[in-house]
């Protein structure tokens, strides 16, 4: 999942390293626009939906955490 | 009572001595009485509002905690959410009630024609602070709903939170949970953090009776007078009129936030010189932060996450391609923010075309970033270097004079006066006729602005480079920092405009 969802990611967002960062929103690396656009590509790669409480600073400040995410709510 | 008034300046001092002897346990009650001193002292007659605001809020919060706390272990979070949302959703309708109607209750009397403080004109009342008290409890309800927060067993602390008395004249919009923790620790003296506190205090009245109110004279001479002014000095008066509503309001802010840190209470940032930013995004990033932070995770991520908005954009997804299914659900909360920023700002048709400017150029930005990366590219133009970033921050400052020209005269048609009289003329010899004397400002007091806009400039060029100004004004020998100090003391009370009968103007974002 992680390498699938990098992979997709890196895609999307080609001049983010996600693997650069375990505090990606803490350092600003992601701001509000592009964690819709991570939003995005996630829902409609994996058809799921992101509840509101999940969007929290631990679930997106890392590829990791975001895999973590995406197979938690799959 | 004013900030920038001398009732302030011993009432804050008096306060100072008192918190600092009281016992701990009883600092948060003399912060309460203080807060109700001062917003009695301001807005009497707000009372009645935030008597009914706090009951509705924190009944609601406490019964939405209930059913979280009862809730057997297998309940699910959406039936947790489905039982309590009929409870968030009457608070929520109170507070937003009473705040349309201090915006707009007066336009709904005038068109019935009921007389002010007549009728149904006497229930018409604007608080002080509502906009801000409202904003901080609608984000505290929403984050005891979504369980980020816990609900507040006190009324009276709760309370403290809604007017706690330097945020509550603009500012900045508080976080419950950051704020309640700040509220239940015992508070040191700590010498340092008291004069840094000071210190921010004087550099507010600096920028608010120096720079701001002497301003304010210019651009009120030219925006009421639009059919006299043309050409350049109008647009001065928009320069100077960005100039001033940066310094009212951030001079505000610096007053709120030493008070604060005199007491030692951080409260959030709502500035972090935005006049360098490079695109409009960022911008709103480094103004009026806290409005910002509280539209981007109480409106705009709610919806981005909306499971009917979601499905809306899988369908475009699939009826025409991933890129305007991903650009609609950015676009469309993006569109929503933006007008109810405008709508926050006020009520008039120019608020809302304010609102939807700043939303188009966002949305645009966001939209075609692929487009303009291309266009650089074809272009060779090199994004990376320091020029391209000057002519990106100029850009953005031409943004926000647009933006400022669109609400700085308070209605459409007088607004589009504006525009048509700026550019009716050239007319450059207005810096060399005196005729830009003859606004209000004469010679010396125009040369003391720009002097002190210079002083501004060079002070925001400094932090922004990354020069900590008040750790390193603390490392001077005693003499100097004294020297300066004292420069900056003689400079609020000989160069601020007081005038006769001094009455310093009211804070521009006190009236949102």
């Amino acid at each position: 999942m992680r390498d699938e969802l990098l992979e997709l990611l890196s895609n999307e967002f080609p001049e983010i390293d996600f693997e650069e960062s375990d505090t990606m929103v803490d350092d600003g690396i992601l701001d509000s626009l592009t964690i819709t656009g991570i939003i995005a590509a996630i829902t409609m790669e994996y058809g799921i939906e992101i509840p509101f409480e999940e969007i929290s600073e631990d679930n997106f400040n890392s590829i990791d955490a975001l895999a973590d995410l995406v197979e938690r709510l799959s | 009572m004013s900030f920038v008034s001398l009732y302030f300046i011993f009432f804050i001092f008096v306060l100072f001595g008192l918190y600092y002897i009281l016992p701990a346990k009883c600092q948060w009650i003399l912060l309460l009485l203080a807060s109700l001193f001062f917003y009695y002292l301001s807005s009497a007659a707000g009372f009645f509002y935030v008597a009914i605001s706090l009951a509705a809020v924190y009944v609601a919060a406490r019964v939405i905690q209930g059913i979280y706390d009862k809730a057997g272990k297998d309940e699910d979070m959406k039936s947790l959410k489905k039982r309590s949302r009929p409870v968030l959703i009457a608070a929520l309708t109170v507070v937003i009630f009473l705040l349309a109607v201090s915006k707009a209750g007066f336009r709904v009397t005038d068109a019935l024609g009921v007389e002010r403080g007549q009728g149904l004109a006497r229930l018409v009342i604007v608080p002080m602070g509502i906009s801000y008290y409202t904003f901080g409890l609608i984000g505290y309800l929403a984050d005891v709903f979504w369980k980020k927060d816990r609900a507040q067993k006190n009324p009276l602390k709760l309370l403290l939170f809604m007017i706690f008395f330097p945020q509550i004249v603009e500012g900045p919009i508080p976080r419950h949970k950051k704020l309640a923790e700040c509220f239940e620790k015992e508070h040191k003296f700590d010498y340092t953090q008291f004069c840094f506190g000071l210190q921010r205090i004087l550099w507010g009245f600096f920028k608010k009776l120096v720079i701001a109110d002497r301003l304010s004279v210019f651009t009120s001479q030219a925006f009421s007078n639009l059919e006299s002014y043309e050409g350049l000095v109008l647009i001065i008066a928009v320069i100077f009129s960005a100039v001033q509503l940066y310094c009212d309001f951030s001079g505000c802010m610096d007053i709120a936030l030493g008070v604060a840190q005199c007491l030692d209470i951080r409260l959030y940032e709502n500035f972090n010189h935005p006049f360098f930013s490079k695109t409009a995004a960022e911008f709103w990033r480094r103004w009026h932060i806290t409005l910002g932070a509280w539209f981007k995770d109480y409106v705009y991520m709610p919806m981005v996450t909306n499971p009917g908005l979601i499905r809306f954009c899988q369908k475009l997804k699939d009826r025409f391609s991933p890129r305007v299914a991903k650009n609609a659900l950015s676009v469309i909360p993006l569109f929503v923010v933006w007008l109810l920023t405008g709508l926050w700002h006020g009520t008039g048709i120019n608020y809302i075309l304010w609102g939807l400017y700043w939303g188009a150029v966002i949305i645009f930005s966001t939209v075609f970033t692929p487009e303009l990366k291309k266009a650089a590219q074809i272009l060779h133009v090199n994004t990376n270097s320091k020029w391209f970033d000057r002519l990106r921050i100029g850009r953005t400052l031409l943004i926000f004079l647009i933006s400022r020209a669109i609400v700085a005269t308070r209605s459409l048609d007088t607004c589009i006066l504006l525009f048509k009289r700026m550019f009716m003329k050239f007319n450059p010899w207005v810096f060399f006729d005196e005729s830009l004397y003859t606004l209000g400002l004469d010679r010396r007091n125009m040369f003391c602005a720009l002097i002190a806009m210079a002083v501004l400039w060079f002070f925001e060029y400094k932090q922004e480079t990354g020069t900590r100004i008040r750790e390193t004004v603390a490392s001077y020998n005693i003499a100097f920092r004294w020297f300066l100090y004292l420069l900056l003391i003689f400079s609020v009370l000989i160069l601020g405009w007081y005038g006769a009968g001094y009455n310093a103007n009211d804070f521009i974002y006190m009236k949102y």
